[in-house]
């Protein structure tokens, strides 16, 4: 996995490449946390993973709760149909701000 | 079709993505489609991931053995290992909604496959999975 950082106004883009699975969640946690202590906004753009397993999911949970904790704004976007099949057999699809562009991202409340 | 085969893997996460790939592949020689295919791998995935961190508390040193059998009607996967047995009372689907994330496996498992089956013997610990053949295309 790996991770391109790139900050646009308030907001700060994380764009994921490759797997999340076991192995590279603890790396995700520790990039998707530092953000949120450091940017009020931020989106993870998941256009370009391979695949995501519970362990990654579970971190993007993780972090949906450390930024309603910070009061930070937590946005994923360009879900692939591959991430969206997990995301629908975790029922967690409703639980995230999704949506399906950067600008919609950059403006989501 | 007749088919068997068998993997032992070392409880390593990093070798989780070639097994996913070869279970990708393998799945789709029997006619599954492609997301059924990611879905099934995905499941195995989720299996030797619970025993890597409940079996074996992320050690990478534990053993997984994961034997494939095309049945008649169905392919069966049986996972053992032999580190801690699961404790019946914590194999629960995650509930739906929830931001809590223990359970999500087992859910994604369940919802996959068309038999779980947890047992132990002196070999070890086993899951038996069992994913029916898809219909025929008329």
């Amino acid at each position: 996995m790996n991770t391109l950082v790139r900050n646009t106004g308030q907001t700060r883009i994380l764009d994921l490449d490759g797997d999340v699975d076991l192995a590279s969640s603890p790396e995700l946690r520790e990039t998707l946390f530092d953000a949120l202590r450091e940017a009020p906004r931020v989106a993870l753009n998941l256009g370009t993973i391979r695949y995501i397993d519970s362990s990654g999911i579970a971190v993007l949970l993780e972090a949906l709760r450390e930024a309603q904790r910070l009061d930070r704004t937590f946005v994923l976007f360009g879900m692939n149909p591959a991430v969206h099949e997990v995301f629908k057999l975790t029922h967690v699809t409703r639980i995230f701000q999704i949506v399906d562009t950067e600008e919609q991202a950059l403006t989501t409340p | 079709m007749i088919f068997r085969a068998t993997f032992v893997i070392s409880s390593e996460p990093r070798l989780l993505a070639a097994l996913r790939g070869a279970m990708e592949q393998i799945t789709a020689v029997f006619g599954w489609n492609q997301t059924d295919c990611r879905a099934i791998a995905l499941a195995l995935q989720e299996a030797l991931t619970n025993k890597i961190r409940h079996a074996y508390h992320n050690r990478p040193d534990g053993i997984i053995t994961m034997e494939i059998q095309a049945r008649e009607n169905r392919m069966e996967f049986r996972l053992t290992d032999q580190g801690d047995p699961p404790d019946p009372e914590k194999i629960c689907a995650r509930a739906d909604g929830s931001l809590t994330p223990g359970g999500m496996g087992t859910h994604i498992i369940r919802d996959v496959m068309d038999g779980v089956l947890y047992s132990s013997s002196p070999e070890g610990n086993h899951l038996a999975l069992t994913r029916n053949f898809p219909e025929p295309r008329t």
